[in-house]
Parts: C-alpha cells; structure tokens; sequence
C-alpha cells in the first residue's frame, strides 16, 4: 500500500473544517466563557484568549484543544494573594456557574469545562487556564504569566512550583512554523495528534507534540514522502526522547523545559510506543491504519470491501471467536 | 550389602572431623552406627547414632533415607521427636559424595543450631502426629477472622463437613469452621467463605483461646491430656462437662475441640483435638468440700489436622499482581477464552469476578472451556460459578448470572441512544477495575466504544486455529480489531472452520491445549505490565509451528 497516500487521507478526513458547526459551537461556548470571566474578574483581568491547537492551526476535527488562557493581574486576588487561590478562586466561579451543565475538573495547570452532549449528542470541552502577570500592569508590555501547577505534571511536583511562559509566543512559534511548513510540520503535528487520539489519557501534551515535532525538524535534513517525513520525527523522538541531556525549550521562556511535563518512565513509554509503531509498520504496511486512522465519520466507501463469487456478492465472515 | 557397608565405614573415617565411634554394620532392614562430628566452636565433639535405609543415596517420597540421631538434642530447631536433625541435601547417586553432603549438612546444623541457637525468620508449625479417630482421619480448615480472642476465652464453633475423602491408605473428613460463639450461642466471628461454602449444613464444636501454645519445647504438641493441667481453667473444664452432661443422647459421637493460640502477635493459629461424647478426658473430684473438675491422666490426646486457609496462605505460593487480584472484575462471555480467563483469575488470587452470558452449556463445549461433563445441560454462567465455588473459598460472584446478561444485553443493544440508560449502563460498567470483553461479539465491542468508561478493558479475541490471539485493550479497541481479522493484516485458514452438527453457525477449530497456551500467555504479559505500573497496549500473539513452534507477542 501507498503509506503517504493513505496519511495524506487520514489528514483530509481529521480536515477541522468538515466539522464546521462543531467548530461554531466551540467558538461560540469560548466566548461565552470567556464574556462570563470577564463579567466577573471585570478590570481584573486581560482579555482571555484561545491558545489551543485551533489557535495554532494544528488542530484536528476529532479533538479540538480549546484552552483559554485567563491573563489576570497582579492584585487580582489581593496584594498577597497566591497562584493557588488564583486558581481555587477560578475553580470555584466556574463549578458555581457550570455545575449544572458541565463536568468542572481540576486539572494539572488548567481547569476543565466538559459541557454535556446537546440535542446532536455533541459535547463542548474547553479548558480555562489561569495566569498571573509577574508584576502589576506589566502583562501589556512582556505578555509573561505565572501558571500555577494543581497536581504534578510530570516531573514538576503538585503545589510546589510555578510556570512562568508567555503563551502569545507559544503560539505565534508554532502558528508561524506550521502555517510555513504546512505540507511538512503542519500534517506531521495533525498525525500525532491522532495518533495520540488511539490512545486513552496520553500523558504527553498536544503542545510538547508540536514541540518536539518542530525540534525533529530542525535536527537535520528532512526529505522524502509524507510518510518517510512521519517516520524520521517517529524515530527522532525514539532516540532521543529518553537521553539525560535532552530538552524541549519553551518559545514562552526558554528556563522552561517541557521535556519536564513526562516522566521518566512517561518518557520511556512514549520511546516504546515509538518503537512499537515503526516495527509493527514495517512488518506490515497496513498496521499504519491502526496507528493513523482514518476519520470514521467523513471515510470514503471501500468499494472493494465485499469479496464476489461469481457475480454474486457474499458478506465477510466472522472470523474473530472466543 | 558388604560393600556398601564397608564404603560407609571407608567413607565416613576419610571425613575430616568425623570419628568411627561405632563401625557401620548391617541390622534387618538398615545399616547402623555410631560417629563423632566436630565443629569449631564445639568443646567436644557431638555424638549420633547414625541409620542408612536400603534406598540410600536415593530419597524416599521427600525425606532423607539416612537419619542422625542424638536424643540430648531435642532442645533444640529442626530436631525430630526422635532426637533426628531434619536434614535436606542435594541430589547424589554416588553413595560416598551424597554421605559427603549429608555430613557437611550435620556440620551446619550444629553450626547454626547448636552453636549459635540461631532461629528462623519464618514461624515453624508444632509437630501434631496424624491419628485416626473412629476410622478416620479429620482436617479442619479455618480462616483468619475479623475478632481477637482473649486468654482463656472458650465457646461453641459452627463447622461443615466438606467431603469425605482417602488419606493414604485411611479415610478423611475434611471440614471447615464456619462461626464462633460465646458461651451464651452469642456470634463473636463470622468466618468468610464463599457463599456454597457458608451453606453447608452445620454441626457444633468447642473451643478455647489458649495464647500460648500446647507444646513441649515449642516443638511438639503436647500427646498427655496431662500435660494441658496448667493451661486449662477450671471454668472451661465445667463447661466441658456441662457439655458433655447436656449431650447425653449424642453418647459415642464426636465433637471437635478447636484450640487457639498466637503464633505472632497478630496472628492466631488453631489446633483441634477429636472428644467423644461420653468419654471426656475429665472427671470430678471433691476437694475441700468443693467439687472440681480434673484432667483424666495417662491419655492420649487425639489430635485432628488443621490448616490455615486464611487468602494469604490459600494464595501464597503465586498470585497476580494487586490490581487484579484487588480489583473488581467483570468477564464477558465465558465460552472457551472467558472460562479458561475466569478459572486461572480465580486460581491467582482474585476474588471479586462477575461473568455476563447468555449461553447454555452444552456437552461439546466441555473438551476446550473450563466446564464438567458432569453437570450436564446448564446456564453458562450458573455452571461456571458452581466450578469456580470448588476452586477458591474466596470467590465472591457478585452481579451477572441468566437473567442480568440478557438484560444487559438487551439494552445495551437497543437503546444507546437513551442518554439516562446509557448512564446507567456507564455507572454499573465503571464499578469494575478490569473489564475482560471475551465475547467475541462485534456488536457488542463496536458499542462498548461507544461508551465512557473508566475501567481497564480488555477485549480477547482468537483466530481459527488459535493461529493468533489479539488483545485490544487502547482506546482505538473496535477498529484495531477490525483492522487486525479483517483486513490484511492477520494470516489464518479461513476455509476449515468446525460445523457444529445441525447447527449453521460454525466456529473456529482449537484444542484446549492451542487456546489456554495462548491465553496464558495473554495474561502473563498483562500481569507483568501491571507490575512494573506500565500503560497497556493493543497486542497480537502470533504462532508459528512450521518448524518447532515458536509463540510471539507483539505489541503495539
């Protein structure tokens, strides 16, 4: 089988734009969250912006990475106040607000909003990610916010630290280099993301995928088909990812090393799955289905799925027992 | 015979620290004699009559065919009633090298032993002989129980008869203890078994909480009734003939008489001593104008067998990791892969496993799942759990069974769409930590991803000729197992599949041997990422017998 052909169909069916009103009901539930933080943090807080993966023009239609970055100032919660109250005070005003319409979680840096399916049996997910300005008044000039980490988030430790980024750059870094390299970075990004899809809770975040995958890139020579593109980011991250010195800089801060956001044994699995992927691959070509499906939804009819006997059609057998 | 005779002799004077006291010589059936052993650390050196049987160097069954004996020594660990050491060597069949291990075990022995009066780590059982009783010999099997019993505490026991069975050349009645109570029928502790077991029918018996142990030496249990005048109190040797007086019309039966001790701090062992009614080792006797009740001497006592069949013990010698054995578990369809997951789950330690199935056990599906010929036509799920009551006393089937797997399946299957159904299905789903879908049902593996559910799930599923065997557990399970049968990714017959005689549903041919290898292999490798904590991935196991047969997993 041609492996770049069937990527490059797995990518037309994760197209964001065949899911238009579900985009639209994304926005839509955004700016209504972002109206209503807005309502209550009033002069306290910048204006909260989308970062997500739809921001940075990587996303994928099966899981659309609505993250709203909630800028707040310096005495937002008092002259004293903590990241951890910043971070319990959103909490609480969203499970106030939301309680009855949504599941409202605490997560590892961020607070997740997961509306109940609607009349479609769509449901909306959003997560609202708290910051902090580093001084007052002083996010309109550096764009720099401190994060504050609920529970541990691979290797840095729950309650223990802060993040200090600046995600505007975070996405202007990624935005900048997929939209250049759309036939390359772009699809590259949108494949591990689906990838990532086949898997339950994937420790590694979408934006260290699009890190790391940009990295690979800068790392040498990149040539060849889609698929022959796929495979040297797929081997990239499995030589490396596990070596002492390696490192993922942050575009937001370059202190900020998102190798840290896994473990050490996150780290090994994500080398193993790697490994996994390629051998399974190369044994038979069309394991790559299994790790880069098509989108159910929008997958063209094969055709050829029925076997014929003599004009007849004849309905595939069951061939899995117990 | 004279030259085995004459190599012991040649042998034992080439030891070094060993001495002839006696010289070897044929008796009836065995060689005896007499050696010296000298060790560092001893003034003089230790004597033993040593004996060597007709098999030697060979074992007999599991014991040592030479036996060094010092009568001096029974103060002493891992000395026999009989002044023996207890002794285990390595494997000779040259008579003088295996004689060269058993004396260097001797040395060690006195070493360890004698010398240095080591004791072991692990607790060492009271040597209880085994006796018949009325023309058989009787086990009484209990379980750890959630009470502490006090010095001297003494009451009535519940016990069922399990089954009659042959001990060596002798009859056995094996029991279990189902209740304590107090002197007043009062409950003090529920024993926990399974739920066939707590049916049993129920006789009494009696018990007292020693403390400390009946023995001599910490060694051996005590074989006078004498020897227990300083541990029984008068009230519980009143109570015995109060017992006794009461139990008239039952003259001649017997009635267990469980005795408790501590063999660590927080834990109680029990032995049980065989009474007959009507011929208590007791007596009354008047002493300063009071009448007491005395201890018959010069009887022997009746000991039973006993065992500790407490989960710790029952599954010590292997289980699975923590997360199975802890966890809830559901299996679903229980033909040849589920039954065959349920037996060795329930072998390895887990005791909280539900099965959903809507089949009916038929004779021709005895020779490759884990069901008997001998219950005939039955509910799939009703015959397994009767199997699975006979293996372990801890197996607690909670849900499941005929009727709720039809209901299940039912709804699961007709009405997804109703988003207060689907929530319930999700809730009673989620209550398992492990979910293994052995149903090989497309249907039902296309809906149960359709569902949010927490739970590990594992779905099993096998080829024709257990050519393959693929688990997918990820959250891509129904296309992954779409891709892997039907597509072109698994090779395998597909033209010789097994029709059932009058049946127009074929299935795949396999032995129970081709099936089983392959599903404990399957759970060998699941087992062993749950130990090291790793996330589970979809995996195929490919067989290969062109050659010698080679079994690989791949994972993906």
């Amino acid at each position: 089988m041609d492996k770049s052909l069937h990527l490059n169909t797995v990518i037309k069916t994760h197209q964001i734009t065949k899911e238009k009103d579900l985009l639209d009901k994304h926005i839509q539930k955004k700016n209504e969250v972002k109206e209503a933080l807005e309502k209550e943090y009033g002069n306290n807080v910048y204006a909260p912006f989308n970062s997500g993966s739809y921001a940075k023009n990587t996303a994928i239609n099966t899981k659309f990475d609505f993250d709203l970055v909630s800028p707040f100032k310096r005495n937002a919660f008092g002259a004293n106040g903590t990241l951890k109250e910043m971070y319990e005070a959103v909490y609480d005003f969203l499970y106030d607000k939301y309680k009855n319409d949504a599941e409202v979680r605490k997560q590892k840096v961020s607070i997740g909003l997961e509306f109940y399916a609607d009349s479609d049996g769509d449901k909306i997910k959003i997560d609202v990610v708290p910051g902090r300005e580093l001084n007052q008044d002083q996010y309109k000039d550096d764009e720099n916010l401190n994060l504050y980490v609920y529970y541990k988030y691979g290797n840095i430790a729950a309650d223990s630290e802060r993040i200090k980024t600046n995600v505007q750059s975070q996405i202007s870094n990624i935005k900048d280099r997929a939209d250049k390299e759309k036939d390359s970075i772009r699809k590259i990004i949108r494949l591990l993301k689906v990838w990532k899809n086949t898997k339950y809770n994937y420790p590694s975040k979408s934006f260290f995928l699009e890190l790391i995958t940009i990295k690979a890139f800068d790392n040498g020579a990149m040539t060849g088909s889609l698929w022959n593109k796929l495979k040297t980011v797929i081997e990239y991250i499995k030589d490396n990812i596990t070596n002492d010195g390696f490192t993922l800089k942050d575009p937001g801060n370059s202190s900020n090393d998102l190798a840290d956001t896994l473990t050490d044994s996150e780290k090994q699995q994500l080398a193993d799955d790697m490994k996994n992927m390629l051998d399974r691959i190369e044994e038979n070509d069309e394991n790559i289905k299994t790790y880069f499906p098509e989108n159910p939804k929008f997958k063209e009819e094969d055709k050829n799925s029925y076997n014929t006997n003599g004009g007849m059609p004849v309905p595939p057998p069951k061939l899995n027992f117990g | 015979m004279r030259d085995r005779v004459s190599e012991i002799n040649t042998t034992i004077e080439s030891i070094p620290d060993v001495k002839l006291i006696k010289p070897f010589e044929q008796s009836k059936f065995d060689i005896q004699g007499c050696i010296s052993v000298f060790v560092e650390g001893l003034e003089q050196p230790l004597n033993f009559d040593v004996s060597v049987s007709p098999q030697y160097p060979f074992k007999s069954h599991d014991t040592e065919t030479i036996k060094f004996t010092n009568g001096n020594l029974l103060e002493y660990k891992h000395i026999m009633g009989n002044g023996s050491i207890c002794i285990h060597t390595t494997h000779s069949p040259v008579l003088s090298e295996k004689l060269g291990y058993d004396i260097t075990s001797v040395k060690a022995w006195i070493k360890k032993y004698y010398i240095k009066k080591d004791t072991d780590t692990h607790y060492e059982h009271l040597i209880v002989p085994d006796k018949v009783f009325k023309d058989s010999h009787f086990a009484f099997f209990f379980n750890e129980v959630a009470y502490s019993f006090s010095r001297n505490q003494f009451g009535f026991i519940d016990y069922s008869t399990l089954s009659n069975g042959v001990f060596y050349k002798e009859n056995i009645n094996s029991n279990i203890i189902q209740k304590f109570y107090d002197i007043n029928r009062k409950v003090l502790a529920d024993v926990k078994w399974n739920f066939q077991l707590k049916s049993f029918p129920i006789s009494s018996g009696l018990f007292i909480f020693l403390k400390d142990a009946p023995s001599k030496n910490q060694r051996w249990i005590f074989d006078d009734w004498k020897e227990f005048e300083p541990l029984l109190p008068q009230d519980f040797l009143k109570f015995l003939h109060s017992v006794e007086k009461n139990a008239q019309k039952e003259k001649g039966k017997y009635l267990p008489l469980f005795v408790g001790y501590n063999i660590t701090n927080a834990e109680a062992h029990w032995q049980v001593i065989m009474l007959e009614i009507g011929n208590f080792p007791i007596y009354g006797e008047k002493v300063n104008q009071q009448w007491l009740t005395m201890i018959v001497g010069n009887r022997s006592i009746d000991w039973a067998i006993t065992r500790n069949c407490s989960y710790k013990y029952f599954f010590g010698r292997g289980r699975l990791n923590e997360k199975l054995t802890n966890g809830k578990i559901l299996i679903i369809g229980i033909g040849a892969i589920g039954s065959i997951v349920a037996k060795t789950l329930i072998r390895s330690g887990c005791t909280k496993v539900d099965f959903f199935d809507y089949d009916i056990k038929e004779p021709e599906n005895v020779c490759r799942s884990e069901y008997s010929f001998f219950t005939g036509i039955s509910n799939k799920t009703n015959d397994l759990i009767n199997e699975l009551c006979l293996i372990s006393p801890f197996f607690e089937p909670t849900n499941g069974g005929y009727e709720f797997s039809e209901a299940f399946d039912f709804f699961l299957k007709s009405h997804l769409t109703d988003t207060t159904i689907k929530k319930e299905i999700e809730k009673q789903l989620n209550e398992y930590d492990v979910i293994f879908d052995c149903s090989a049902d497309n249907d039902l593996l296309y809906l149960l991803s359709q569902l949010n559910i927490s739970s590990t799930l594992l779905n099993f599923s096998i080829s024709n000729h257990a050519k393959q065997f693929v688990c997918a557990t990820e959250q891509n399970r129904y296309p992954f197992i779409n891709t892997q049968f039907n597509g072109r990714v698994l090779k395998f017959d597909i033209d010789e599949l097994y029709n059932p005689t009058g049946c127009w549903n074929p299935t795949f041919k396999a032995s129970y041997n081709d099936i089983n290898a392959l599903v404990q292999f399957a759970i060998k490798h699941i087992n062993s990422k749950f130990e090291k904590d790793k996330a589970l991935r979809n995996f195929v196991i490919e067989t290969d017998d062109t050659d010698c047969l080679t079994i690989k997993l791949k994972e993906f």
